[in-house]
């Protein structure tokens, strides 16, 4: 069947067919683009009714593709090897469903559109590889290859400071992967592959994740007593592999490339940023730092859990300080991803299913939330909130989807939000009493951040959209959403209120693969002392 | 042994070193074609390509090679030797393929054989008479090749380069001139060799080898011995800079594994070797990628960043183990090819102007992307990220430190580890500039450029081999992993 390699290849292989093409046809490559797309949707609607509701991975395709003789050191694999379940599958339908949405809100891109959409192309296939790889080097290189194509995006396309924006994105998810690379030199040469008679150092994350495949004595092992200062070689690669993760996330106090990059970034780019590529924060922490070092991740717990807290307080009193209404929403971002981190801290099944959960959720509706931004920015190119009032009298239907927008954000009920960030709170609230591992304290505090969200978007729609009509330095007739603009919000905020309504939909998907993660790697009885 | 039996070694011996032969042959036949065609650059220019691939016939055809000993010990041909030659003469061909006119061509092209025959020599060498005289061969040579730019600047280079290099030579030869007095014999491959320094208390035996190791640290551009970097590759023309920052390069590391391997006397060694060499590792990288944040001019950049890349090279040779050198010796590899991919297109950007700033690149990119995509690559690879063999590379010889760690428990391993990869960050925001002015900055008005097809398809066979060897790394690491050690 092949399903995720044509998900993952096809807009690799367009990206080079518009290479190819001559420059001047430059309407044909957003053509191809969203034929990429459409044959994307229809792929992932292949993938829907090939996927069994159940626990476990599914559409598993597995090709050798490094073998090489280390010698003494015995040998090195590493597979093409991909496939999905309760965790990525939701994500994965989130990126082909974003990268429509980022294809079509890129329609009045001007400037070199070649570059642009080979860029986007490649950005696409990257993403979506990294989400389905299972071997971490193929999930390595994939989350690498996402660096440059966004690098372009931001630094070409983007807005007047942009190059500043761009290269501190990169260095600072440079920085973050390097973390990860360390971790993964050593844990690859740490796991052998079960039932082979020679030493087999793999990739494969589902062997990494098993600790009997952990060689008796390397400094990864359980038994492993190598010790760096205070903490040995295991809590220490939990630490790298966490701090590389929630750069991406992104969490305080490691958030500040996160509003540069998004206020600088095309509307397009920004929707992708935040819909997409912070939830490999989320994703990796899931995948790869909490099942392969369960004991670091019940060490730290504490402080997983007080990062994630931070996250959503500090993101908030931010975003209520923004003057900025896309630093605004950026600073929202933050605040919500600190609710994943949350989830992920408490290590129970509510708290798991809630994270991934509000990955998803929050891609939906912070796609939403830049579209809205990029809108007035196109018509008036000036984003201070104080610059604008009564806006609600002008544009009726922008109006109507900026409240959409930002009630789902806040998480108001019946909108995807409330779900994720309820089932968090739970999870959050009882990890006390079934695991001991965050106290409830934060659970308690995190409330607060609900509270947060309500005021400074109810604040903000109070400034912008209610009183007399004013925009300041724009004297032009101020449009209210054409049909593109339709287009685009429509299905955002269609998928807002069903996830919303009908959470089954997706926790059918999610509760399986949390379950399994908390029995097999936190279970209760084990934990608590 | 009587002058027959010498004479019968002799001729035996020429039976193996074909390469070295034709390279002779071909120095001789420039030279005085050179004076025929004094106005005709393209007949030595064909001459020597043509000299080039040749010599790579033979050494393709014996591989693979046991070894054998010639001229009573002076020189081996192994699969060690064997697959650095592979490597110089590959150099010397992309050397002159990215060239371009020169004035004086027969004398350059003449020379370029000369380092690359000295290169062949030194790999070969078992006697530190030999090591001596091929190095000198290299030097002597690339003193001259550095000054081809005829003009104030480049002249001044040379000398830099000659007044530092002969310093360098004296240093090593008062090292060898002490290690003589202790071990009495200069076969650095022999058992007297191994047993008199195995016995010797001295510490004057480490002094007398690191003054010898200098040297070669200094062909390799490491820290300390880096100075002359910056300023050598600014003054000499860029096909030149390409060419030293490579063959001399891997010359240099391939000696210096030879002779680590000999000091180090299986792990007998009462000094730390493996815990120096991952020092000058730890400096080389640190200096070079520091010092390279804050040029401007893109060839001093690349100075520094190749006394990084050396400091890269040498995490490989701290492990002392057969390995780890594979890995290393893969990591020359692939910087053979990044190396030259970067230069080459540095080399067609010249054409068009001036590049002693970043700054005249403003824009490139976005008048002919495949060159500047090509850099683009080049310096992904350089940095080490996917999907470049650099990546390869770089994640081979950290895997091979961080086996080593495993045994050992050394700190400083642990350290060069942590150093070595986060550098990566450090280095990217250099290696970056060059592609963010290609592609991010406008170009000035009225500038334009000439694509062209030949130096075009240079680049595109060097993106695809970078490409492809990250993709299928056991074409190349197969052929690595042959290479055995014998002292």
């Amino acid at each position: 069947m092949h399903l995720l390699s044509y998900l993952i290849f096809i807009p690799i292989v367009a990206a080079l067919v518009i290479l190819a093409m001559p420059a001047r046809l430059s309407n044909a490559f957003r053509a191809v683009s969203l034929t990429v797309n459409i044959l994307q949707l229809l792929v992932l609607l292949a993938i829907v009714l090939n996927f069994k509701i159940s626990a476990g991975y599914q559409l598993i395709e597995k090709t050798p593709w490094i073998t090489m003789n280390l010698g003494a050191w015995g040998e090195l694999r590493a597979e093409y090897f991909v496939a999905l379940d309760g965790l990525s599958f939701p994500l994965v339908a989130l990126s082909v469903f974003i990268m429509f949405i980022a294809t079509v809100s890129s329609w009045t891109i001007e400037q070199n559109r070649k570059g642009y959409f080979v860029l986007l192309l490649t950005l696409n296939g990257a993403i979506l590889g990294s989400f389905c790889a299972l071997d971490f080097l193929l999930f390595y290189v994939f989350f690498e290859f996402m660096l440059l194509p966004m690098y372009f995006l931001i630094g070409i396309w983007g807005g007047p400071k942009r190059e500043y924006a761009s290269i501190k994105f990169f260095l600072y998810t440079l920085l973050g992967s390097i973390f990860i690379l360390i971790v993964l030199v050593g844990l690859y040469l740490s796991t052998k592959t079960p039932g082979q008679a020679d030493l087999v150092h793999t990739f494969n994350v589902l062997y990494m994740q098993d600790p009997a495949n952990l060689i008796s004595g390397s400094a990864l092992a359980l038994d492993s007593n190598s010790y760096l200062g205070p903490y040995s070689f295991r809590l220490w690669a939990f630490l790298l592999l966490f701090v590389g993760f929630i750069i991406k996330l992104p969490a305080v106090p490691f958030h500040t490339w996160l509003p540069d990059a998004h206020v600088e970034a095309p509307t397009p780019i920004s929707v992708i940023l935040a819909a997409l590529l912070l939830k490999f924060g989320g994703y990796g922490l899931l995948r790869f730092a909490y099942p392969i070092f369960p004991d670091g991740a019940i060490y730290f717990s504490w402080l997983v859990g007080f990062i994630g807290l931070l996250s959503i307080i500090y993101g908030a009193l931010n975003a209520m300080a923004s003057k900025d209404l896309k630093r605004l929403i950026a600073y929202s971002s933050v605040s919500h991803m600190g609710f994943v981190l949350l989830g992920i801290a408490s290590a129970t099944v509510e708290g798991i299913t809630g994270a991934v959960y509000q990955m998803f959720s929050h891609g939906i509706i912070s796609a939403m939330l830049f579209l809205i931004a990029g809108v007035l920015y196109d018509r008036t190119h000036d984003r201070l909130i104080e610059n604008y009032s009564g806006l609600a009298t002008k544009m009726k239907g922008y109006t109507a989807f900026v409240l959409i927008a930002f009630f789902a954000s806040m998480g108001l009920p019946g909108f995807a939000g409330f779900i994720g960030e309820v089932l968090v709170l739970f999870g959050a609230f009882q990890s006390k009493f079934i695991n001991g591992l965050i106290p409830s304290w934060m659970a308690l505090a995190a409330t607060f951040g609900l509270l947060l969200g309500a005021g400074y978007y109810l604040w903000t729609i109070q400034r912008m959209f209610y009183g007399l009509f004013s925009v300041k330095n724009y004297l032009g007739n101020l449009a209210d959403l054409d049909s593109r603009e339709y287009s685009l919000l429509i299905p955002l905020a269609l998928a807002a209120l069903v996830f919303g309504i009908l959470p089954q939909l997706l926790l059918n998907y999610i509760n399986p693969f949390a379950a399994e993660f908390v029995i097999r790697w936190f279970a209760p009885e084990t934990l608590i002392p | 042994m009587g002058l027959n039996n010498q004479l019968d070694s002799i001729y035996e011996s020429l039976g193996y070193v074909w390469p070295e032969l034709i390279l002779t042959f071909s120095i001789l036949v420039v030279l005085t074609t050179g004076l025929i065609f004094k106005e005709k650059s393209h007949v030595t220019f064909v001459l020597s390509g043509i000299a080039l691939a040749v010599a790579l016939i033979p050494v393709l055809i014996t591989w693979p090679q046991q070894p054998v000993s010639l001229f009573s010990n002076m020189l081996r041909v192994d699969d060690f030797a064997a697959f650095f030659k592979v490597l110089f003469l590959i150099g010397g061909l992309l050397t002159l393929t990215i060239t371009g006119k020169k004035k004086e061509a027969a004398e350059f092209h003449l020379l370029i054989l000369a380092v690359v025959l000295g290169a062949c020599l030194l790999v070969m060498s078992m006697n530190f008479v030999m090591v001596l005289l091929a190095l000198e061969l290299i030097s002597l040579s690339s003193y001259l090749l550095v000054g081809f730019s005829f003009d104030r600047k480049s002249a001044e280079g040379s000398l830099k380069y000659f007044l530092f290099g002969t310093v360098a030579t004296a240093v090593m030869i008062y090292g060898l001139s002490l290690l003589y007095g202790l071990a009495g014999t200069l076969d650095f491959s022999s058992s007297p060799f191994i047993d008199s320094l195995m016995r010797t208390q001295s510490p004057l035996l480490l002094v007398s080898c690191l003054l010898i190791l200098a040297g070669f640290l200094f062909k390799m551009a490491a820290v300390p011995l880096h100075l002359w970097a910056p300023d050598v590759y600014e003054a000499a023309p860029t096909a030149v800079v390409a060419f030293l920052s490579v063959v001399p390069k891997l010359a240099g590391m391939a000696v210096l594994i030879k002779l680590v391997l000999s000091f180090y006397l299986f792990g007998q060694s009462v000094y730390l070797w493996p815990e120096m060499i991952a020092a000058v590792s730890i400096a080389s990288i640190l200096v070079g990628n520091l010092s390279a944040l804050v040029q401007t001019n893109p060839k001093r950049m690349l100075a520094y960043s190749s006394v990084a890349q050396s400091g890269f090279m040498l995490v490989g040779l701290t492990t002392l183990q057969l390995e780890g050198i594979h890995f290393a010796i893969f990591y020359g590899a692939i910087f053979l090819l990044m190396n030259f991919l970067v230069f080459a297109v540095l080399t067609y950007y010249e054409k068009h102007g001036d590049i002693n700033s970043v700054n005249s690149l403003s824009g490139l990119g976005r008048l002919s992307w495949f060159p500047a995509f090509s850099m683009l690559i080049g310096m992904v690879a350089l940095t080490g990220l996917p999907p470049t063999a650099g990546f390869t590379a770089k994640l081979l010889i950290f895997s091979s430190l961080w086996s080593s760690y495993q045994e050992t428990h050394s700190m400083i391993l642990i350290a060069l580890f942590l150093v070595g990869l986060l550098n990566t960050v450090v280095s990217l925001f250099f290696y970056l500039k060059i592609p963010y002015f290609l592609f991010i900055k406008e170009a000035p008005v009225g500038v334009t450029i000439k694509s062209s097809g030949f130096s075009n398809l240079l680049h595109l066979v060097l993106v695809i081999a970078l490409i492809y060897l990250f993709l299928q790394p056991d074409l190349l690491m197969g052929w690595i992993n042959r290479i055995t050690f014998v002292l």
